[in-house]
């Protein structure tokens, strides 16, 4: 400009002012539509980020990867300062696990400790999850790896999508990330027409006691330690996202470390929530944006997550035979929906629907315990998935 | 590149159905924690009572 130093104009392109429009849609929706703002601002505006041209916050090799280096290299402009902020806090994976910790330290798993069948849901909402890894991989578009984290999109769960993205597929970390975290906030909209589709009119209506029993503060203890040990145990790779998770639990369980479960989950997980969203957005300059893989993974995901949601109400539905079968009273089956772990969004749309069926219906605290084992089940399926898949 | 079916069937089959198998053995861990929870709750409540008792 002027002769004196280069600007950017020259440098726009269609692509990139697409990407910036992207950018600028996200944070809109986040702020306006106050869909998932913690995550659709950052990511939003890391987007922007990177696609300034020439803006050097970041630089990527031909394979659309963060370029890896040093301080000098740094200093030379061989890599931008979020490059390093990428490989030593995402690469690594800390911040998706310390997140998962936060997690851990803000959940109350008494509906699901009260309600042990939630375990059941948990699992059974994973279904969206294999099948969108088999639909991928019979695309030939996916290797077994790929397909693999963009089924994990069905688990609905953020720390443990870019912990196992991070490791199996790095090169699709930012489209995959951008879709989970995008349909998460679309769940009140995906989920009520599937679960409309599998449920008639009169069960949807089931009435369920609003208050699941009282749980005892030995068992709010003892519940992370038994599940940490024994998921782990069965399946050792999910030791990181299921140890985190119980470790931040324990320390809100146990009641004597308050401030550090306060911490944890409050001020703790914000900075790194934020930190997350901007290195993931800046992992999508519009070159490995406008892949046709990219198409793909937004659309698969939302058969990632009507899968799931049909996986879980049709579990419940499959317990209701046996309730019928042994006399006992019917759960409603939209619970099963739940076992979704967008929390607590899907536990919100099954209240919702709950009520409008028979108002007299409070379903939250049911709808609950499924949503928080859901994110039991998706770490332990992404630990699955890196025991029996090589990479 | 050519799919090899049987793996990719092998994982998601194997992988769901071990899904929900842990999450059953965890489910059915943290019945049983309940069950040995309220008797010993109940036991030492019992044990109030008979301390109660015989002081009176």
């Amino acid at each position: 400009m002027f002769g004196w130093y280069e600007s950017a104009f020259g440098a726009l392109d269609w692509h990139t002012l697409v990407m910036l429009l992207i950018g600028g849609a996200l944070i809109y929706l986040g702020i306006a539509k106050k869909m998932e703002p913690f995550l659709l601002i950052p990511i939003g505006f890391g987007i922007i980020l990177v696609n300034i041209p020439h803006g050097g916050l970041m630089t990527f090799t031909s394979e659309g990867l963060p370029a890896k280096g040093t301080l000098d290299d740094l200093s030379t402009g061989q890599i931008g300062p979020l490059n390093l902020l990428f490989h030593y806090g995402i690469a690594s994976e800390i911040i998706p696990l310390l997140i998962f910790l936060g997690i851990g330290a803000m959940t109350d798993f008494g509906p699901a400790i009260a309600r042990p069948v939630s375990f059941l849901f948990g699992a059974t909402a994973q279904l969206g999850v294999v099948v969108v890894f088999l639909i991928a991989y019979l695309t030939e578009w996916f290797t077994l790896q790929e397909s693999a984290c963009v089924g994990i999109i069905g688990g609905s769960d953020g720390p443990p999508t870019v912990f196992l993205t991070v490791q199996m597929a790095p090169q699709l970390l930012g489209p995959i990330t951008l879709a989970a975290y995008s349909y998460m906030a679309l769940v009140p909209i995906v989920q009520p027409p599937v679960i409309r589709l599998l449920t008639s009119k009169e069960e949807r209506a089931i009435y369920m006691e609003p208050q699941v029993r009282e749980v005892s503060r030995l068992e709010g203890i003892l519940f992370p330690v038994i599940v940490f040990v024994g998921a782990t145990l069965l399946v050792p790779k999910a030791a990181p996202l299921v140890g985190m998770l119980m470790f931040g639990n324990l320390l809100r369980a146990s009641g004597v470390t308050q401030r550090l479960a306060e911490t944890a989950g409050g001020p703790f997980i914000d900075s790194l929530t934020f930190i997350l969203g901007l290195s993931v957005g800046t992992l999508m300059p519009a070159e490995v944006f406008f892949k046709s893989q990219t198409l793909a993974i937004l659309g698969l995901a939302l058969v990632a997550f009507v899968f799931s949601t049909a996986g879980g109400v049709l579990a419940a539905k499959f317990v209701n035979l046996i309730l019928v079968l042994l006399k006992k009273e019917r759960i409603n089956p939209m619970i099963g929906a739940a076992g979704v772990s967008a929390v607590p969004m899907s536990a919100r749309v099954v209240q919702k629907m709950g009520q409008k069926a028979n108002p007299r219906n409070f379903l939250l605290m049911n709808a609950m315990g499924p949503n928080m084992a859901g994110t039991i089940g998706t770490s332990v399926l992404a630990g699955i998935f890196l025991g029996m898949i090589a990479h | 590149m050519s799919a090899d079916w049987g793996e990719a069937i092998k994982i998601a089959g194997g992988g769901y159905g071990i899904t929900i198998l842990v999450l059953l053995i965890l489910a059915i861990l943290g019945y049983v924690l309940a069950l040995i929870v309220k008797k010993a709750s109940a036991r030492q409540d019992k044990e109030g009572d008979d301390k109660e008792k015989d002081k009176a």
